[in-house]
């Protein structure tokens, strides 16, 4: 028993040994980054995208992390940095995410225009030596301007396809209501989503089955997507994001006997317009909405005057799993809506490439790793969205999303019809 | 496009109803400007700041809405004191430069308070008389616009009393015109100019909340266009005009929307911008300007 001090100490010493050796392993983390405008008029994307992805990261530890390439657990972590809803602030956090931190993807941003300029610094086809751009791979959750991620093979998008649920949107409305005939409308001409979405999709779309610009034809209007889009837009009676005035427009829709009105624009201006047209009396049959009014802030600003209004949207608390995303968003300060849901799923289907393609949380392996990870992405052929499953376009880095039609009423987004 | 008689007066008749909105900013600037001569660019956004606490004042609190028109203002006057002691007290009489920037880094930094403090969304500010609209023939006429028209005539009255018929005024005009010299019979400028600086933010904070019943929302999307607009009636009234402030905000209301009308919404600017421009060019001092001299 002499050395039984000794013994102890050894003891002792290699508990500590192994103790440290299992507390460094569960140390080991797998990063991830995310943008969206925390700051500037449309913060409340950032806010709430930032809000979703939290609560999913939560969730992935809960599940005890990302399974490496030799089995064992890491912990996930994200970053959330804001871009402003600003093309330069954008790139700059893009360039600095992919070059100064072990981030292995990225989720965001927020707008349209500033994830097509982000986009475009990326390498345009992976492995051409020639393209210095950046070689990081990003899956989108709100940026929805149709088509944008085959500006780069190393950009991802899950958001919802405009073009088929506008389709599909309009299909319906001809359907239950037979009786309308007519469309006028209206974009807030300097945002990109609403004006896009706007003069080449949604017009495009009532044409295509069946229903009449109510001043007239539009020339080169054909139905097909994009067509006479440039006519379409002075045809129309158009505001700026920042306007307080609607008077003239609405004075315009009123005065246009339109049976549907169709207003392409983000929460502030949509409310604005919305009560500018309840003030001058004016009482479409049907009013048409932009995806990303289907929103808290819409309800929040005018919901007596929104009453009635429909939008197609991929995210809406129908499923219990996405109940539970809608209320981890409200715990963190955040809403849950077509853009920020996605941010959660983003975060799955992350979590789901990396321990297919074996990621091992190494910082020597990041950018071999950031590659395995686009090329997982790239091979998804579907996911499972929080209502639904969500097809991946292969050859494009699109979504296609199930989605159902809400309708304004008594200050809530009801659904009222689910395709899914 | 064609546009019927009916149109063109009818925009008429909304622009200049809601350039009431812009002579009651242009006012504000004008006041500032006549007291010191200097530009305070942050007014719209305090006028802003004052509407957001009486919206949370009637909000927190319960109370009634009308309460919103009383707490702004007087929060909208703490404000516009704030901007005198940080951007315009201490700065040196003759450099021109120093407040002009410091009330810019104040316009932004109110602005970005308010976004972090609502993040960014828009909130619904109540609607004055929201069912008044007066149709006549083929013609409406907006209760809540015409109150707010009302309300600016009412205003410039007291503005213009308050300047020309009391000591406050007096002791106003005398350190705009001789600062030096109405400093040594002992009219104490600081406080004179603090003075304006409240009047001006009660001004602009009931602005502010009218402004904001009057879109039914809001936003920090306000500041800056209020704050351009306002600054484009000042000078084309002409700087320390008073009625030059009202009838150039009437003038810009209704220009605005015949170049909305006509021209649409991505040309409008640029016509209102040119108007500006051929003022500075063709008469700098505006509608009713006058040179002054000073020490």
């Amino acid at each position: 028993m002499s050395n039984s001090p000794l013994k102890a100490l050894a003891l002792v010493a290699a508990t500590a040994l192994a103790f440290a050796s299992s507390s460094a392993l569960a140390e080991t983390t797998i990063n991830i980054a995310g943008w969206g405008a925390k700051s500037g008029p449309l913060r409340s994307f950032g806010v709430n995208s930032e809000a979703v992805m939290k609560a999913a990261v939560a969730r992935v530890n809960e599940m005890g992390g990302i399974k490496l390439k030799n089995g064992s657990k890491a912990k996930l972590a994200f970053d959330y940095h804001d871009s402003a809803c600003n093309a330069e602030q954008a790139i700059a956090v893009a360039r600095k995410v992919a070059s100064e931190s072990n981030a292995l993807v990225g989720i965001g941003p927020t707008c349209s225009g500033a994830a097509a300029a982000m986009f475009g610094v990326f390498q345009k086809k992976v492995g051409d030596s020639g393209d210095t751009g950046l070689q990081f791979p990003i899956l989108t959750d709100t940026a929805v301007r149709n088509g944008l991620a085959k500006i780069s093979q190393w950009t991802f998008r899950n958001t919802p396809n405009e073009p088929d649920m506008y389709d599909k949107l309009w299909a319906w409305v001809a359907k239950n209501h037979p009786n309308l005939k007519t469309i006028y409308g209206g974009t807030e001409t300097d945002q990109g989503h609403s004006n896009g979405t706007y003069s080449k999709v949604i017009v495009q779309a009532a044409t295509r089955h069946g229903f009449k610009w109510s001043k007239g034809n539009i020339e080169g209007l054909t139905g097909k997507l994009a067509s006479g889009f440039k006519n379409v837009l002075s045809s129309s009676s158009n505001w700026l994001q920042a306007d307080t005035n609607f008077s003239v427009q609405a004075r315009a829709f009123r005065r246009s006997g339109a049976d549907i009105f169709i207003i392409s624009s983000h929460p502030f201006t949509t409310c604005g317009m919305l009560k500018e047209l309840k003030r001058q009396r004016a009482t479409p049959k049907l009013i048409i909405g932009l995806t990303s009014s289907s929103s808290a802030e819409v309800m929040k600003g005018c919901a007596a005057e929104a009453e009635g209004m429909i939008i197609p949207t991929s995210f809406a608390p129908i499923t219990p799993a996405a109940q539970e995303v809608a209320a981890l968003a409200n715990k963190n300060g955040g809403d849950a809506d077509l853009h920020s849901a996605a941010a959660w799923e983003n975060v799955m289907i992350i979590k789901q490439v990396m321990e297919t393609v074996g990621v091992t949380g190494d910082p020597s392996m990041v950018q071999k790793e950031r590659r395995m990870i686009r090329d997982g992405l790239e091979s998804l052929k579907s996911t499972n969205g929080l209502i639904g499953k969500v097809t991946r376009v292969q050859d494009e880095g699109e979504a296609l999303k199930p989605y159902v039609f809400v309708q304004a009423k008594a200050g809530n987004w009801v659904v009222v019809h689910d395709p899914r | 496009m064609n546009f019927d008689h009916i149109d063109v007066v009818q925009s008429l008749i909304d622009g200049v109803l809601f350039g009431s909105v812009y002579a009651l900013l242009g006012l504000g600037f004008t006041l500032i400007f006549g007291a010191m001569h200097k530009l305070n660019m942050a007014y719209a956004a305090s006028s802003i700041a004052g509407a957001y606490v009486g919206l949370a004042t009637i909000t927190i609190f319960a109370v009634p809405t009308v309460l919103a028109f009383v707490v702004g203002p007087l929060a909208a006057g703490v404000v516009g004191l704030l901007i005198y002691i940080s951007c315009f007290q201490f700065m040196p009489r003759n450099n021109l430069l120093a407040p002009l920037m410091a009330s810019i880094g104040a316009l932004f930094f109110i602005d970005e308070v308010i976004i972090d403090q609502t993040a960014g969304s828009p909130i619904t500010f109540p609607v004055l008389l929201p069912d008044a609209y007066f149709p006549v023939g083929e013609y409406g006429f907006r209760g809540d616009l015409l109150f707010i028209a009302f309300a600016s005539f009412i205003l410039m009255g007291v503005i213009v009393f308050m300047l020309y018929r009391t000591k406050m005024g007096l002791a106003t005009r005398a350190a705009s015109q001789q600062p030096v010299a109405s400093l040594l019979c002992g009219i104490p400028t600081h406080r004179t100019n603090s003075t304006v600086f409240i009047l001006a933010g009660v001004l602009g904070g009931f602005a502010g909340c009218l402004a904001a019943a009057a879109v039914g929302v809001l936003s920090p999307l306000l500041t800056l266009p209020l704050t351009v607009k306002g600054l484009i009636v000042t000078v084309i009234g002409g700087l320390g005009s008073i009625r030059g402030a009202i009838v150039a905000g009437f003038m810009i209301g209704a220009l605005e929307n015949l170049f909305l009308l006509f021209r649409g919404v991505n040309e409008r600017d640029i016509y209102v911008f040119l108007v500006l421009f051929l003022f500075l060019v063709v008469r700098p001092n505006g509608l009713f300007g006058t040179s002054i001299d000073r020490d």
